[in-house]
């Protein structure tokens, strides 16, 4: 292996299940959610390769956030798509040692939770997903989103509150 | 009335969701072992298979099935008469036959030299459960080669050459597995009689030299003895 490989084979393991879980909760299934993680990382993986002095890849995670953000808009512009909720969800949790009764309310939890994300607007889903799911701080989703983090504050307040009134809904 | 701290717990419960392991590790590979750089064919298979298959699920269990498929193809080329694969590398080798736009005497002949070196194989190696399918597969397909002999409207030098070499190797196995006596070798015997016959016929209309002569006086001689195969290799001294 060369050191490219090692060093985008590290950022590939930090990063896989982030970027699948921020792409499955936007999409319809597990299949479209591997597709579509499939093609960030191998244009994750080109843009790495080909960087020089006057191209740097500075956040490898803002960087690879940002080609699943604009995939996922490609997904949905391609033909049209409408989002649907996705029921396949019991083989995307894991939920070791839990019984029958408690996986079907977990599953159902879910299945409302994920709903009512893929009914945010675009930019409250992203920081949502970032901030509650993936713990991303709000200095680093600023910098992402190349906002003050004052704004993502304001945001992450609008976004629960809005996913509040999504979930009493359904 | 949903509070924010339980909406948050809700939203924390989503870090549950997880790719399959497999998937993880599948792509990690594909995206970062330098060979797939270096076979576009792979690539370009894969991606055809990915096209024509909307769910790459069914893309890898279609891949799988030709690997398999070729698992079986290649292990049957390692079978013997009387294995459970066998039927499956005569069907290649009749394929392969049949591709290469082989006569049908010639097809017959390429069978026979095949299921003469197998019976050869079994026995020497003594899978004596083998060898009676293998006795088997060798008389049938002599039939074939007499019927196909007999059907042959043109002489071909090399056939003639051919078989003359897989009669001597029938000879040989005689010692080893008891193919004497059989209709089917019969009959290969009569079909090369008439060849054999035809060959004496039309070298007598012939001026031969004071040393083709005596060979084929030596070739009626191996006729009269019904050494038929011994009778073509002379033929072809001769005509060499």
């Amino acid at each position: 292996m060369t050191d490219l490989n090692e060093q985008f084979g590290h950022i590939y393991d930090q990063y896989i299940e982030k970027i699948y879980r921020f792409v499955y909760l936007k999409v319809n299934s597990q299949e479209i959610a591997e597709d579509i993680t499939s093609k960030v990382f191998l244009k994750g993986w080109e843009s790495f390769r080909i960087q020089n002095s006057e191209f740097r890849i500075q956040n490898e995670g803002a960087f690879l956030y940002q080609i699943a953000r604009n995939a996922v808009i490609d997904h949905y512009r391609e033909k049209g798509r409408t989002k649907v909720v996705s029921t396949e969800v019991s083989t995307q949790l894991a939920q070791p040692g839990k019984d029958l009764q408690e996986k079907a309310i977990i599953n159902a939890d879910f299945a409302v939770v994920k709903s009512a994300i893929q009914g945010l607007k675009k930019d409250y889903q992203d920081i949502i997903i970032w901030h509650y799911v993936d713990d991303m701080p709000i200095a680093e989703i600023a910098k992402t989103l190349n906002k003050p983090a004052g704004t993502i504050r304001v945001m992450l307040h609008r976004g629960l509150k809005d996913l509040k009134k999504l979930i009493k809904e359904s | 009335m949903l509070t924010e701290k339980e909406l948050i717990s809700k939203l924390q419960t989503l870090k549950d969701i997880k790719p399959r392991q497999d998937w993880v590790y599948l792509l990690k590979s594909e995206i970062l072992n330098p060979k797939s750089e270096t076979n576009p064919k792979f690539s370009k298979f894969e991606f055809l298979i990915s096209s024509f298959f909307s769910q790459k699920s069914l893309a890898y269990s279609f891949a799988t099935l030709l690997l398999i498929m070729v698992g079986v193809f290649g292990f049957a080329q390692y079978t013997m008469p009387g294995d459970l694969l066998f039927s499956v590398k005569k069907a290649t080798e009749q394929s392969q036959a049949v591709l290469s736009g082989q006569t049908s005497l010639k097809q017959d002949m390429a069978n026979l030299n095949n299921r003469i070196n197998d019976l050869a194989q079994v026995t020497k190696e003594g899978r004596t459960a083998n060898i009676p399918s293998a006795i088997n597969e060798v008389r049938q397909s002599a039939s074939k080669v007499a019927e196909s002999l007999k059907a042959a409207t043109t002489k071909d030098p090399q056939s003639t050459r051919e078989l003359a070499s897989e009669v001597q190797k029938i000879k040989q196995l005689q010692t080893l597995a008891d193919l004497t006596g059989t209709p089917e070798i019969k009959s290969l015997n009569d079909a090369l009689a008439v060849l054999v016959q035809n060959e004496i016929t039309d070298l007598e209309k012939t001026t031969l030299t004071e040393v083709q002569q005596t060979i084929l006086k030596d070739v009626k001689d191996l006729y009269d003895k019904e050494d038929y195969g011994e009778a073509l290799e002379k033929i072809l001294t001769i005509n060499n």
